[in-house]
């Protein structure tokens, strides 16, 4: 498995070489919808913590590196880090309110969010940060702006960003702070019960996850040169971040990656063929049937299924 | 030397041939084209323009290549390929990427300004001349035109034939001043109501701040938002008749409009007549026989089709018959022109192959042929934008939208203030 792995990560890094630039575009956004699936993962998969309003943290990112460039000229590559530290702190806010006051489940997603749409709502109406408009990057294609003239090095970004969540995840998986979550998943009062200190295991993942997401926010930015509120801050995004980890499977290591490798890929061929006729929409249906199909068949994910027949082939017991 | 052709000598030689000239053959066999990447926003929450510019390109593409191509390289024809937004800034990217590395040769679109945003980087890094047809924010045209300027990019591939966002605000002021003294009359109040959302927000703030830099003989006493879409605005309605105005100043959506037109009439507000800085849609036929006589004399300043061009009324009949009975208006109007635009480009562009021949003619651009309202040829700016690209203060008389103002474009007389009922 580890071989399959590593052989896998030198394959992705090799392939720039012979992709064309939408095959790499495609890629970018694999890798960056990978990315902000497992960064989720972290708080929504392996603790448990159904967070709705993660689009928020990218919304704070990238508005905070694209004002910091903007209005002091502070590279993004310094601002991406301000940007994730904010967005870290609006997690432990959030974290903090529904941790200490015991929200769970639905009273918990209801409060990610509201918060998430009090920032888009707020932003829409501050005009220093563009309003509902938004901010506007100058594509320069200079690299301390983190802008590339070759698409390629965007490739390696958002790779490096996926990896770099994937390590984090995997480094949490393997220390005795991954089995809390795990156990505060399960049955949170009796892993209370047990003393694991639940709130301050959930307000670690929260910070790590919304950290991490903020990162995100500044590659967005500086990939698609725009911010608007709607857009960052809004529901279809938190969605977009929570859909790829449940369709690979919430919690385990990879599946927010396989998550991402099935779903963007899908998204793009079911409006490649369906499309371009006059039936306009068509290709939305064909992949929310796929997406139900998934749902209903593989209700904990693709990846822990996958996990298993594998492991029955290779008649390991694991 | 005598040349023997042997088994090995003749295979590879027809090989190497085939694989030189035999694969572009097809190709060659087929009638070239000029292949424009054409992405709108055909799904999602602006399905609905988005779809009206796809059909007006579509429309355009028809006519010209009917018309016999692109006269001047060879009768050539134009092919769209087509890119679907989805209202999501990053398909913007995608589907640029995707119609450039299908053989897109120009970039055509993209309705909302997020997802134009990232087809411009591409335009850039790619070197794809861009037409935006539709988008208005400033900035768009502008970052790019800054960056050329100070040395960062070395050509700038992206232009505009579009109202921007701030000048709908100025021409909108601009129009009040003028019908006011055109018509004779001073009022003082005026009560500017708006839909809070990104449309609603972009047009109110335009205009205010466009007011506060022109600074004319009437203020504006009030500024009423509403959520967008409203369920009940009789409140939003007793609020503006409290601030006693001259005139309301309404930027609605068609659902909006719904409610608003008929709420002013029943709460019987004594002003001058309803001026608009920008409803989109009131002039759609469905809307105007829902709210009959209470958009009777309502004034509002839209991107409008000149139909004092003969060819206007060919293409909106055209348009109005495969749509299924849609006006032709803003977005399939600009998308149809910007096809036309591309066209003239080409015939003067000195190489079809090279980028930047045609970035050379877009610069030179001087069409006045086009079917929206202009305020004469369409030509680019040192921003890349269109100056003479405006709006048209419409109204409706006798039940039918007829433009106004500018003088120029009218084609009637307003009738304003508006009779005593």
């Amino acid at each position: 498995m580890k071989w399959v792995l590593v052989a896998g990560v030198l394959a992705l890094l090799a392939l720039p070489a012979v992709l064309s630039s939408y095959a790499l575009t495609l890629f970018i956004l694999i890798f960056f919808y990978g990315f902000l699936g497992q960064a989720w993962n972290i708080v929504g998969g392996y603790a448990g913590q159904l967070s709705a309003g993660h689009a928020a943290f990218v919304g704070v990112g990238g508005y905070t590196a694209t004002m910091l460039s903007i209005e002091l000229g502070l590279t993004p590559w310094v601002g991406m880090l301000i940007g994730g530290v904010l967005a870290a702190l609006l997690g432990a806010i959030i974290g903090y309110l529904g941790f200490r006051f015991g929200l769970r489940g639905f009273y918990f997603v209801l409060l990610t969010v509201a918060f998430a749409e009090i920032c888009r709502v707020a932003v829409s109406n501050i005009d220093a940060l563009g309003g509902p408009l938004g901010l506007y990057i100058t594509f320069t294609g200079n690299p301390r702006q983190f802008q590339f003239q070759d698409g390629r090095v965007y490739y390696y970004i958002a790779l490096a960003l996926m990896l770099v969540a994937t390590l984090t995840a995997w480094a949490i998986e393997r220390r005795r702070f991954g089995i809390y979550l795990a156990a505060i998943r399960e049955d949170e009062a009796a892993a209370e019960a047990l003393g694991v200190n639940a709130f301050k295991y959930k307000m670690l993942a929260m910070v790590v996850s919304s950290f991490l997401t903020g990162l995100g926010g500044t590659f967005y930015a500086f990939y698609l040169f725009s911010l608007q509120p709607n857009t960052l801050f809004g529901i279809p995004l938190s969605v977009e971040i929570i859909i790829r980890p449940i369709v690979g499977g919430a919690g385990t290591l990879l599946g927010p990656i396989l998550g991402s490798f099935i779903l963007t890929p899908l998204a793009e061929i079911s409006r490649l063929y369906l499309g371009q006729g006059g039936l306009h929409g068509a290709h939305l249906i064909a992949y929310g049937v796929l997406l139900i199909g998934v749902v209903l068949f593989l209700p904990e994910g693709v990846y822990p299924r996958l996990r298993r027949a594998l492991a029955r082939r290779s008649g390991q017991t694991r | 030397m005598t040349h023997r052709l042997t088994r090995r000598t003749f295979l590879e030689t027809t090989a190497g041939g085939a694989a030189v000239l035999g694969f572009p053959l097809p190709l060659r066999a087929q009638p070239k084209t000029f292949k424009i990447g054409a992405i709108h926003p055909v799904t999602g929450a602006l399905a609905e323009p988005g779809q009206a510019c796809r059909l007006g390109a579509k429309m355009a593409v028809d006519a010209i290549n009917a018309a016999g191509g692109v006269k001047g390289k060879g009768g050539i024809k134009l092919e769209l390929l087509l890119g679907d937004t989805q209202t999501k800034p990053e398909n913007g990217r995608v589907e640029a990427e995707r119609v450039v590395t299908r053989g897109a040769q120009m970039l055509l679109g993209s309705f909302d300004s997020g997802s134009t945003n990232a087809m411009v980087s591409v335009a850039q890094q790619r070197r794809v001349p861009f037409l935006i047809d539709i988008a208005a924010a400033d900035p768009i045209t502008a970052n790019v035109a800054q960056s050329v300027k100070a040395g960062q990019q070395k050509v700038q591939y992206v232009y505009r034939n579009f109202p921007t966002g701030s000048s709908f605000g100025r021409k909108a002021v601009q129009y009040f001043i003028e019908i006011f003294k055109e018509a004779n009359v001073s009022p003082k109040r005026v009560v500017l109501m708006y839909c809070n959302d990104l449309f609603g927000q972009n047009q109110a703030h335009g205009f205010q701040a466009a007011h506060k830099t022109a600074n004319p003989s009437w203020d504006i006493v009030e500024v009423i938002p509403w959520p967008e879409p409203p369920t009940d605005l009789s409140t939003e309605v007793s609020k503006a008749k409290a601030a006693k105005p001259d005139i309301i100043a309404p930027i609605t959506r068609p659902a909006s409009a719904l409610l608003l037109f008929p709420e002013i009439r029943k709460q019987r507000i004594e002003m001058m007549g309803i001026v608009g800085p920008g409803s989109p849609g009131i002039y759609e036929s469905g809307q105007i026989v829902q709210l009959k006589e209470d958009l009777e004399y309502v004034l509002t300043s839209v991107p409008w089709a000149n139909f004092k061009n003969p060819k206007t009324a060919t293409a909106a009949e055209e348009f109005r018959r495969r749509s299924g009975g849609k006006t032709f208006d803003t977005n399939s109007g600009y998308s149809y022109d910007a096809v036309f635009v591309i066209a003239d480009i080409l015939e003067r562009a000195t190489a079809l192959d090279d980028p930047d021949a045609i970035v050379d003619a877009m610069k030179k651009t001087n069409y006045s042929s086009g079917l929206m309202q202009y305020g004469g040829p369409v030509a680019f700016n040192e921003l890349g934008d269109n100056a003479n690209a405006i709006p048209t203060m419409i109204q409706i008389l006798s039940q039918k939208p007829v433009a106004v103002w500018p003088k120029e474009a009218a084609l009637q007389k307003f009738v304003f203030p508006r009779p005593r009922a």
